[in-house]
Order: structure tokens, then C-alpha cells, then sequence
């Protein structure tokens, strides 16, 4: 592997210094900010704006034939009881009065009628929040406490529950393995392009001549692969930053969850086997693409097969459901186990805890064994399809004669 | 003419050189020698096995049969050889800053990022392309782009140069500039494979010449020996009188 780090440091540093990295890099990040920002000046702005109708004064006049609004209440609200259904509603159309509110008799069935004049398609929810209120807060507090909470919709539920005897929390169990799920998407989605593209990039360029009379093949693609995992980590480490700062500073204008990560369980086997699935599965796809650029004339050419590969290699997040409900079902176990779609199945099984050890070791050997001769084939392809300059590579020549070698 | 050397010790030693892509036989039955420390003429016309030969030398291609020899054993990047190649694809990093891929190409040869900048600045100079040197590749002219690719073939002071077809489309002012390169090359005893179609280069440059035609040598040796056999002809009469026949058929065709 001797000029390896002359390999990695070219690659990560030409590829660093351009503006197309950058931009590529900052635009979900700053998408994602700029995303949040909506919603929190939309947050904000809503808010405001409900606190303004909640502080306007409007009159109104209400007929209580149920007999559950408090009397008091309407003086709270400076609101007028009426005894005239229709000359109420009269004055509400002459501009003589802003609301009236109609509490019939048997409300479950007949509900309440409101009349109002119009403020506005948003402001006029104030009329329904008023009228809400005055019912709400007339007969829930004569209610008992308990009553008065399923009311309210603030039971507390804590669940616990138990796999094999011992406590098993499906969804924060499912955190750390899943996490290289999460990764090998990112690292595919962002990255899948660049790295045909690399490949694709000595062959229209005409340099491969030049390297490899100075370099061996193996090298020049093992270089290429470390520099895309280095710039993938800079990518990654881009996105997370913003996320982490946004989440420590405004997590609460942004409303978003209080995530207690000090309880996220750690099973280490789960984890292990995350761990290998991703690495196989990465390597059996950056060998793909490394053989696919080899065969391809050109980087437009090889776009093609590449779209291929993506489908096999992310079609079956379209079944994601029954690798969670159906582990045992013959269709999962294919997709587990052909090389092809494995990725996707192994390590979202292996994330939801129904991926067992025997399986887990069969698909990390099917993915390795894959990954090595896909590597292997990838590099001989390279070695040779690189001088095919503008024709794509005879496959039945390459076999027949140059991989006897 | 350079001065022939005293001790024929072989640089490159290729013998009965087969190449065959599927059923097409491109070279058959190759053989011969260059000796260290001249310049040798690799001649022939378009198709006729000369860019396989070399790919087959340097290990691009996988000879169907024979042996190719550098130093005495098959060629790999791993090899001692100081070796400066310059293919007929012509072709760099173009988005790239020419320094950088200067400074690259001469990392990967072996050199210090320190010494590969140094000699990739006295080329660019030598060559006025100092103002160049943080231009990106693809903003110089063809003609530039082929000094660069030149530059990075001859900054690690190679002791086997070779240069396929290396004139090709420069203008007479850096065709002389090459020639002078070669030869201060081949004055620090360097050896020199020069595929060419231009005669009056190889007249000027060559020790020893080989003609190949549909994949076999039907010429080899010295110029004056090769001259000779053929009546003391100029040499464009006599790759004339070996290929015309070849023009003249390929015409027909077309």
C-alpha cells in the first residue's frame, strides 16, 4: 500500500477545497435551520397571534338552555345573557354585537351554535375558543379530580416492558444499532454519486496510464474509498454540529423533545453485529461502484447502472414493515440473504432485535464474502477497463483472459 | 546523433511477445532488445501493435504469451526503476491546479512533496508556464495541458523515459523544445523509447530503430543498418515503401 496517504491526502484535499463540496455540505444543514426557523417563527407568529385574540375584548351574548355554563363565568368574560335566540343573531348581522353563542339543550346532540361577525379565516377560531372555553372551564372543575384529568387528557401512561424475563424497550432499544442504519443511508445517499464519479473520473480524464505505471490499482482505490469516508465524516460532523447547538440552545423555542440519552440501552452483541453488516455493506457497495466505473465509459453511462444498484440496495425499505412484523417470512428471509438487498434488511432487523445470532452470522459472512469479491473483481476491472477509454469493457475478454492472470 | 554506448548492457529485453484481444491478434511474435542509454525509435503504422507493446511492457496489459523485461524482470510499480512514461492518451486532472498535480504525480513516483514542487517550478519555468502554475489544468491551451503531462513524465529524473508519440500536436517551436529534453535526458544516461511517426525526429534522436507491421518486426537496428538494407534510403522512403501498400489498402476500403 506504499503511497496510500499520497493518494488519501490528494483525494480528501482536492475534493475539500472545492465550493461544490461545501455547498453540497451546508445545504442540508442550513435546509434543515432554515426549515426549523419557519417553524418556529410560525410557532411564534401563531402564538402571538393567540394571545392577541385571547386579550381582545369582543362582546357577546349567550343563551345557556343547557344549564351548564357558570353564571359567574360570563361575567369573567363581560359576556351578556340573552334570552333572544334571534334578536341576538340580529345584532350580530347588523354589526351590533360581535358574537353570540347558543348553548341548546342535549349539547351532545345538538352542539353548540355560534354567530359571530367575520374577523378574518384565522381569527374567527377565536369565537370557537371562547365559546370552548366557557363550557370547558364551567363543568370540568365539577367534576372530580380523576374524572377531571381523563378530561383534561393528562393521564401519565408508564409502560414496562419485558423480552426473554428481562426489561426491553423496543423504541430506545432500537437507538444504538439503528444508528448505522441511519449512517449507511447518509453515507450512501451523499456519497454513492461522488465515489462512481471518482472512479469514473481517471478513465475521461486519460491519466490512468500515467498512475498506474506509479501506482498499483488496489492502492489508488483503497485511497479513493479512505477520503470519501474522511469526507463523509466531515460531512456528518456538518450536520450534526447545527443540529447539536439548535438542540442545546433552542430546544425549547424549537418545542422539541427532552431526550434523556443516559438511559439508551447498550447491548453490545447488537451492536457488534450493526457494526459488521455496515462495514461488509459498505464495502460490497463502494465495490459495486468501483467496478461499475471501470465498465462504464463515462460517468453519465455509468449513472445508469448505478440507479440500478440503488435499487436493489434500498427497494426493500419499500417492505421495512415486514421485516418488523414478518421476520420468519420466506420473502424477508431472500431479501436478508442475496447479497444485493441484504444491507437493508440485516440492519433494520438487527435494529428492531429480530435479527437472531444464527442469522446474524450467516448474513455478516454472505455480505463478507460479497464485499471481498466484489473488491477483488472491482480493482481487476479498474486494473484493466480503465484503458478501455471510450468503450464500455467486454466482460467475456476481461474473464476469459486478463483475470486468469 | 548522441554518442552510442560503449557497454550494450539491455535495459529492455522483449522476446516472442504475443497479444491477442479476443480473436484479433494485434502483436505475434515479437523480439528485441534495447541497450541502456540510448534512444530507441519505435516505429510503425497506426494499429500496428506499438502502444500494446508498451502497455504489455509496463504491465497495463497481461502479454497473451513471451516475456517483457525491464532491468531484468517484469515491470510493477514496484519495481526500483526510475521510469517516466508518457502515453499516447494524453490526459490530466482537469479541475485540478497544475502545481498540485505536478506536485501529486511527483509524490506518487517517489518524491518529497518538498522536491516534487521544486522540480515541477523549474519545468513550468523552463517551459514559461510559471504564471500557469495555479491555473486549473482544463484553462490551458492543448498545447500546455501536453508540457504539463511532459513536466510530470521527466521530474523524477528518469532512468527509462518513455514517450508515445510525445510530438503529437505541438508546434515546431515546443517539437524542438521536446527534442532538447530528450536528449539532455539521454545525456544523463537515461534510456529513451520514442514512438513516433515523425522521421526527422527519429533521425535526430534514434540509435537504433524497430519497424513493426501487423504485429511483427520487419525492420531492427541501427539507423545506418536500416538504411542500408533498404538501399540507403531516407527513412520516410523507406516507411513509405514498408506501409504505403498498407495506405493504399486502407484507402480502398474507405
Amino acid at each position: 500500500m506504499y503511497n496510500l496517504g499520497t493518494v488519501f491526502n490528494f483525494e480528501f484535499m482536492r475534493t475539500i477545497k472545492k465550493k461544490s463540496f461545501w455547498i453540497m455540505t451546508l445545504a442540508f444543514p442550513i435546509i434543515i435551520g432554515l426549515v426549523f426557523a419557519i417553524i418556529f417563527f410560525s410557532n411564534q407568529t401563531t402564538s402571538n397571534a393567540a394571545e392577541n385574540t385571547k386579550n381582545q375584548k369582543f362582546s357577546i351574548e349567550v343563551t345557556d338552555e343547557s344549564g351548564l355554563i357558570n353564571k359567574e363565568l360570563l361575567k369573567q368574560f363581560d359576556a351578556q345573557e340573552s334570552v333572544n335566540k334571534q334578536a341576538s343573531i340580529d345584532k350580530v348581522k347588523n354589526g351590533k354585537l360581535d358574537a353570540y353563542f347558543y348553548y341548546s339543550k342535549g349539547l351532545d346532540k345538538k352542539g353548540v351554535e355560534i354567530y359571530a361577525k367575520d374577523v378574518g379565516l384565522f381569527d374567527n377560531s377565536r369565537y370557537q375558543g371562547v365559546a370552548d372555553a366557557l363550557i370547558q372551564t364551567s363543568v370540568i372543575p365539577t367534576v372530580n379530580g380523576e374524572t377531571g384529568a381523563i378530561l383534561r387528557n393528562t393521564v401519565k401512561f408508564n409502560s414496562t416492558t419485558y423480552r426473554d424475563g428481562k426489561k426491553f424497550d423496543g423504541i430506545k432499544e432500537l437507538i444504538a444499532p439503528g444508528i448505522f442504519l441511519v449512517l449507511f443511508y447518509i453515507l450512501i445517499a451523499m456519497f454513492g454519486n461522488q465515489m462512481l464519479t471518482s472512479t469514473t473520473e481517471e478513465k475521461e480524464n486519460r491519466v490512468t496510464e500515467m498512475l498506474l505505471t506509479t501506482i498499483e490499482a488496489r492502492t489508488l482505490i483503497v485511497g479513493k474509498i479512505l477520503s470519501l469516508i474522511a469526507l463523509a465524516f466531515v460531512q456528518i460532523t456538518s450536520i450534526i454540529v447545527p443540529v447539536v447547538i439548535a438542540y442545546v440552545f433552542f430546544r425549547t423555542q424549537l418545542a422539541l423533545p427532552n431526550l434523556d440519552l443516559s438511559n439508551i440501552p447498550i447491548n453490545p452483541l447488537r451492536i457488534g453485529i450493526g457494526a459488521s453488516i455496515f462495514t461488509f455493506s459498505f464495502l460490497l457497495f463502494t465495490g459495486l461502484l468501483v467496478a461499475i466505473g471501470a465498465v462504464a465509459p463515462t460517468a453519465k453511462e455509468a449513472g445508469g447502472f448505478f440507479g440500478v444498484i440503488m435499487i436493489f440496495i434500498f427497494g426493500p425499505l419499500y417492505a421495512a414493515s415486514l421485516f418488523i412484523s414478518a421476520p420468519n417470512s420466506p420473502l424477508v428471509g431472500f431479501l436478508s440473504f442475496f447479497p444485493l438487498t441484504a444491507p437493508i434488511p440485516l440492519m433494520l432487523r438487527n435494529a428492531v432485535g429480530n435479527l437472531g445470532v444464527a442469522d446474524s452470522l450467516v448474513g455478516i459472512l454472505i455480505l463478507a464474502i460479497s464485499s471481498v469479491i466484489a473488491l477483488t473483481i472491482a480493482v481487476r476491472l479498474f486494473r484493466y477497463g480503465v484503458l478501455e477509454y471510450s468503450n464500455r469493457l467486454s466482460l467475456g475478454v476481461l474473464f476469459k483472459k486478463q483475470l486468469k492472470k | 546523433m548522441s554518442i552510442k554506448p560503449t557497454k550494450r548492457k539491455t535495459a529492455v529485453s522483449i522476446s516472442h511477445f504475443r497479444m491477442d484481444f479476443g480473436k484479433k491478434t494485434v502483436v505475434k511474435d515479437l523480439s528485441f532488445e534495447i541497450y541502456k542509454g540510448e534512444v530507441f525509435g519505435f516505429l510503425g503504422s497506426n494499429g500496428c501493435g506499438k502502444t500494446t507493446t508498451i502497455r504489455a511492457l509496463l504491465g497495463l496489459y497481461q502479454p497473451t504469451g513471451g516475456e517483457l523485461l525491464i532491468g531484468g524482470e517484469p515491470f510493477s510499480v514496484s519495481s526500483k526503476i526510475k521510469l517516466g512514461y508518457l502515453p499516447e492518451e494524453r490526459g490530466l486532472y482537469k479541475k485540478e491546479l497544475v502545481i498540485d498535480v505536478m506536485v501529486y504525480f511527483g509524490q506518487l513516483k517517489g518524491m518529497s512533496k518538498l522536491d516534487a514542487r521544486k522540480q515541477a517550478e523549474i519545468f513550468l519555468e523552463r517551459v514559461n508556464l510559471t504564471d500557469k502554475a495555479k491555473t486549473r489544468v482544463d484553462k490551458l491551451s492543448g498545447g500546455q495541458q501536453q508540457k504539463v503531462q511532459l513536466g510530470i513524465t521527466i521530474m523524477n529524473d528518469p532512468e527509462l523515459l518513455i514517450l508515445d508519440e510525445p510530438t503529437k500536436g505541438f508546434d515546431p517551436v515546443n517539437r524542438r523544445l521536446l527534442m532538447d529534453i530528450v536528449e539532455e535526458h539521454q545525456k544523463k544516461g537515461a534510456t529513451i523509447i520514442f514512438v513516433t511517426h515523425q522521421m526527422e525526429e527519429v533521425e535526430r534522436l534514434c540509435d537504433r530503430i524497430i519497424l513493426l507491421k501487423d504485429g511483427v518486426s520487419c525492420a531492427y537496428g541501427s539507423v545506418a543498418e536500416v538504411k542500408q538494407k533498404y538501399g540507403n534510403a531516407s527513412l520516410d522512403d523507406i516507411f513509405i515503401k514498408i506501409y504505403g501498400d498498407e495506405n493504399e489498402s486502407n484507402e480502398e476500403i474507405s
